[in-house]
């Protein structure tokens, strides 16, 4: 296998002082010494954690979104002549181990683009959970014609000629259905892996509204429509 | 006679003073200030002798022409909502892209 030495690993970060440390040394552990972290405009010490990892470190002065801070990410690291760039959730929800399964089709040369799918294996997943995420997939067909079976996960793989020919727009979480679009537009090899996701205390809290039918979740929900045809009228 | 008297106070209260503000703050260009002046004054007076509105329209030919009216002013009012929300969508590309650019200065700065 080829070393990790040109494997960036994006971290989009966003008030995650509490994790983002013990998620920076997990990725560490697995071999992976090139990470980014853009905080997001955190009003916690998210920056200040990052950086006492000694990984790069870079700062968005406003929050963006996670779309902005994911393509800051790529930029940096398309910057610092990366042939891998993987993004990951900084939260802790995504496993470090699985970022060799994300690569594998790259390396191998079977794939431009890998997407690590919380739907091929949804043991543990509510059920509530599931069908949202069925239909960001059917929302993200609608509007960029690409059928995926987790439109909404974070933990993908680009290779060089893939993140050369994306660049998204969207600052907030519709920025993963708008670089599906573009991957299909750029007619890049995509392929999907099964990947775990930890549900610890922390991210439980942090998604309790979006693990149910509540208020807040369908409020997201339609506001992602809205920004999707917001997008589709203004370039 | 007590709507008429209402905007007025309205128009005499906030808004004028909101657009010698603008001015002031040089958000308004003074073409941009006598032009909203004009509107609001014209407003005005549509508002208190509203039979010109009737001598307007059968000077231009429309028969009911507070229909007119209205329809114009949705236009434009559609037409500014419009201008403005593309505005706001250029505003914030180029807020991201100055974030953007802020954030991989050093790297690019090592780079060099």
């Amino acid at each position: 296998m080829k070393s990790n030495n040109n494997i960036y690993i994006v971290l989009p970060a966003y008030n995650e002082g509490k994790v983002i440390k013990e998620v920076i040394t997990d990725i560490q552990k697995e071999g992976y010494k090139n990470i980014i972290v853009i905080d997001d405009g955190s009003s916690d010490n998210t920056y200040q954690e990052a950086k006492s990892t000694g990984v790069i470190t870079l700062s968005h002065p406003i929050n963006r979104g996670k779309g902005a801070a994911t393509q800051t990410g790529i930029d940096a690291a398309k910057l610092l002549n990366a042939d891998i760039i993987v993004t990951m959730d900084s939260d802790g929800q995504h496993s470090p181990k699985d970022i060799k399964k994300l690569i594998q089709p790259i390396l191998d040369g079977k794939a431009d683009v890998v997407v690590g799918s919380r739907m091929l294996n949804t043991k543990g997943m509510p059920q509530s959970r599931i069908i949202m995420n069925k239909i960001a997939n059917i929302v993200t067909y609608i509007f960029f014609g690409i059928l995926v079976s987790d439109s909404q996960s974070g933990f993908r793989a680009y290779n060089r000629k893939a993140y050369t020919n994306v660049y998204t727009y969207m600052d907030r979480y519709e920025f993963e259905s708008e670089m599906l679009g573009q991957i299909k537009n750029a007619k890049l090899r995509i392929k999907e892996v099964p990947i775990k996701v930890i549900y610890t205390d922390y991210s439980k809290n942090k998604y309790k509204h979006m693990s149910r039918f509540s208020a807040q979740g369908l409020t997201n929900g339609v506001k992602m429509v809205i920004r999707l045809i917001e997008n589709s009228l203004f370039k | 006679m007590v709507i008429q008297i209402v905007v007025t106070f309205g128009v005499l209260v906030l808004v004028l003073p909101g657009i010698y503000s603008s001015y002031k703050k040089k958000s308004l260009t003074p073409f941009g200030a006598v032009l909203w002046i004009l509107l609001w004054m014209a407003g005005l007076i549509l508002i208190w002798f509203p039979h010109l509105i009737d001598l307007i329209g059968s000077s231009l030919g429309v028969g009911r022409s507070i229909d007119a009216f209205v329809y114009l002013a949705i236009i434009f009012l559609l037409y500014s909502v419009l201008s403005q929300k593309i505005k706001i969508n250029e505003l914030s590309r180029e807020i991201t892209l100055l974030n953007r650019k802020i954030a991989i200065k050093k790297i690019e700065e090592d780079k060099k």
